[in-house]
């Protein structure tokens, strides 16, 4: 047993600097695969205001100041005269300097309303992450330990129930069964954190849950299926044959090396939870980015449009880069199960 | 081998039971959606002010709306546009994926670096953000909103087929189509197609299941149809402003888009089911004979116990 704790300390120690260094070359490569993902998402996001054939110009004006100097002029002032390239160009640099540009009709600026209405959605998606890789990672370690009994049965059958039903309708289930019926939570609204931490909780709990159910599904789902494969190795056995105790060997040798697809899994699923907040925002009725974005779009708020998709679009890079980051620091030696 | 029977024939897979109840109900669904307004007991749009949320009843069989409407005509009505629209965006997803994704094998380095950077960013954009953005752009119809979904599912299908297509790229009997002077239309028509077309038939089930999703999404949000036009998420979307007055009413809409859904993710486990392993995802069995571990667990305890 000691010799068992002595050889695993010393062989952890040396190789940890060079994974550091490694690990640091994996982020900045990351980056760099990224970096024509983001120019050209964004380049995406950027180019659907140039394609509506709506008039900026002409809209703010008004119906009866536009004129076509007032037009032309006003043109000039946005920038909106230049060539495509040029105008996405202006945009992408001063985005990166924070600055997204003023509503066409408020005149507010769209990063003011961004971050106004960021929090919201942050809550749920952090909150929604938490719940799912708890709800998921419990269900399918339990199912992949206990494979064929009657709970794993359970979660099989939960999961594909689940995976059929959308973020909207989960939520109001929810609301049905804890507002309606319980009355244990309010039914929709949103209090910031400031507005105390109970408060909070209990506006965004419900509306996190919908977003989490399907991706815990999708969670336990995968960590079952890697979990028993990963259990049938032979090191899993040895880990067994040396006496080490079952709760170990399940936390240090066999869930590491299982969680890799599952991880993967919580990175593809990040922009279904984005567009699963919008949901959660109408059913919820809370004042966040999906709000935003169908406001501004039944209006043609083309910066604003522009602004809130590529701040989500750059959300979804942020976590799959984590998410890489996280697989190739779990995945030292490379020779995980299917990752 | 090329001039065999392809890897599964439709036949083997309805021999599965769910695949079977699938079929049974999307045949059903795609009847609805052909006839349902046609079909329908009482006019979707007639406003009945003497019989609101009216539980179910011989006259209405799922009850009434908060306008006396009838559901279950509302329902019938609505599907057409619920399943065309979902066909739509498969299609076009379809239509632009899997070409690409037999072509990029052949077209050299920068065309797949190209075609996989494209997918690569379209999947950063959430579906539902760049949906609303495409209609604040291009105006705001159901059309036009899926034929954004369609662009999103691009990525999908052009994955899936390019790696299925350069799994079958590589294979032997290919190479010897090859130095037998055969051109790449050749082979991609007789030797790549048929082989890829069992997992385009698993992505295009599941996919036109998140399609439907989608659409029903959309509707729900208001999005792409106006107002007394009944359609799957816009019945679910008016029964939430009225949940204190009938709690009960978002089951039926709400189980019919889960049912429609997940017949079509039964027919794409059945079509993966029945293709061979290593072609495709192969699901783990659930229940397994004794493992190595489970034996070893059993000796364990039969030696504390002695």
């Amino acid at each position: 047993m000691a010799v068992i704790e002595l050889t695993s300390v010393a062989g952890a120690i040396t190789p940890r600097r060079r994974r550091a260094r490694t690990a640091a070359g994996r982020i900045g490569g990351g980056i760099a695969v990224l970096l024509p993902i983001v120019v050209l998402s964004s380049f995406i996001t950027y180019s659907l205001g140039a394609l509506s054939n709506s008039n900026p110009a002409a809209t703010i004006l008004g119906q009866d100041a536009a004129t076509p100097a007032a037009v032309a002029h006003l043109d000039k002032v946005l920038g909106l005269d230049k060539p495509l390239v040029v105008q996405y160009w202006d945009w992408l640099t001063q985005a990166l300097h924070g600055n997204l540009g003023v509503s066409y009709f408020t005149q507010i600026p769209v990063s003011q309303s961004i971050a106004q209405r960021l929090p919201v959605d942050l809550s749920i998606a952090i909150t929604a992450v938490v719940l799912a890789v708890l709800i998921g990672g419990t269900a399918g370690t339990v199912a992949a330990i206990r494979r064929g009994g009657w709970f794993d049965r359970g979660v099989t059958m939960v999961c594909s129930v689940v995976t059929t039903l959308p973020a909207f309708v989960v939520g109001i289930i929810l609301v049905v069964l804890f507002a309606v019926a319980a009355h244990l939570l309010p039914a929709e609204g949103y209090v910031g954190p400031s507005g105390g931490l109970w408060p909070w909780f209990e506006h965004i709990i419900l509306p996190s849950l919908a977003l989490a159910l399907q991706v815990a599904a999708d969670i336990a789902r995968q960590l079952r299926t890697s979990l028993v494969s990963v259990l049938e190795q032979d090191y899993i056995t040895g880990a067994r044959v040396r006496g080490l105790p079952y709760r170990r060997i399940l936390l240090r040798h066999a869930l590491r090396n299982a969680s890799g697809p599952a991880l993967t899994i919580l990175g593809n699923d990040f922009p279904i939870m984005l567009s699963g907040a919008v949901a959660a925002e109408v059913v919820f009725s809370l004042p966040g980015l999906g709000q935003l974005i169908l406001e501004s779009a039944q209006t043609r708020d083309i910066p604003v449009v522009q602004g809130v998709l590529l701040v989500v679009a750059t959300f979804v890079v942020v976590v799959n880069l984590v998410v890489n980051t996280l697989l190739n620091l779990l995945y030292r030696t490379n020779d995980g199960i299917g990752a | 081998m090329s001039r065999r029977t392809p890897l599964i024939g439709p036949g083997s897979v309805l021999r599965l039971p769910s695949a079977k109840i699938a079929v049974v109900i999307l045949a059903a669904v795609i009847f609805l959606s052909v006839f349902g307004t046609a079909l329908a007991p009482q006019n979707p749009l007639t406003i009945n002010a003497n019989a609101l949320y009216q539980g179910p009843s011989l006259q209405h069989l799922l009850g009434t709306d908060y306008l006396g409407r009838d559901v279950l005509s509302r329902l019938m009505a609505g599907a057409q546009l619920s399943v065309l629209t979902a066909f739509e965006a498969v299609g076009i997803g379809l239509g632009l994926g899997a070409p690409l994704g037999i072509a990029t094998v052949f077209l050299g380095k920068w065309f797949d670096f190209a075609a996989n950077r494209l997918a690569d960013s379209l999947m950063t954009l959430p579906y539902i953000f760049f949906v609303v953005a495409v209609t604040a752009a291009l105006g705001n119809g159901l059309v036009q909103a899926m034929f954004a979904v369609g662009i999103l599912l691009y990525p999908g299908f052009f994955r899936i087929t390019r790696a299925a297509t350069l799994e079958f790229a590589r294979a032997q009997y290919v190479e010897a189509a090859e130095l037998l002077g055969a051109s790449k239309l050749h082979v991609i028509r007789v030797h790549l197609v048929r082989k890829v077309l069992p997992t385009m038939a698993v992505t295009t089930a599941s996919f036109t299941a998140a399609a439907l999703l989608a659409v029903s999404f959309l509707t729900f949000l208001g999005i792409g149809v106006q107002p007394p036009a009944p359609t799957w998420g816009g019945v679910l979307s008016s029964d939430l402003n009225y949940l204190s007055q009938a709690p009960w009413a978002p089951l039926i809409p709400g189980a019919l888009i889960a049912i429609t859904v997940g017949a079509l993710n039964a027919l794409a486990d059945a079509f993966r089911d029945r293709t061979g392993p290593g072609t495709l995802l192969v699901a783990d069995p659930v229940i397994k004979t004794h493992s190595t571990l489970e034996v070893l667990e059993a000796a364990g305890d039969r030696q504390s116990a002695a």
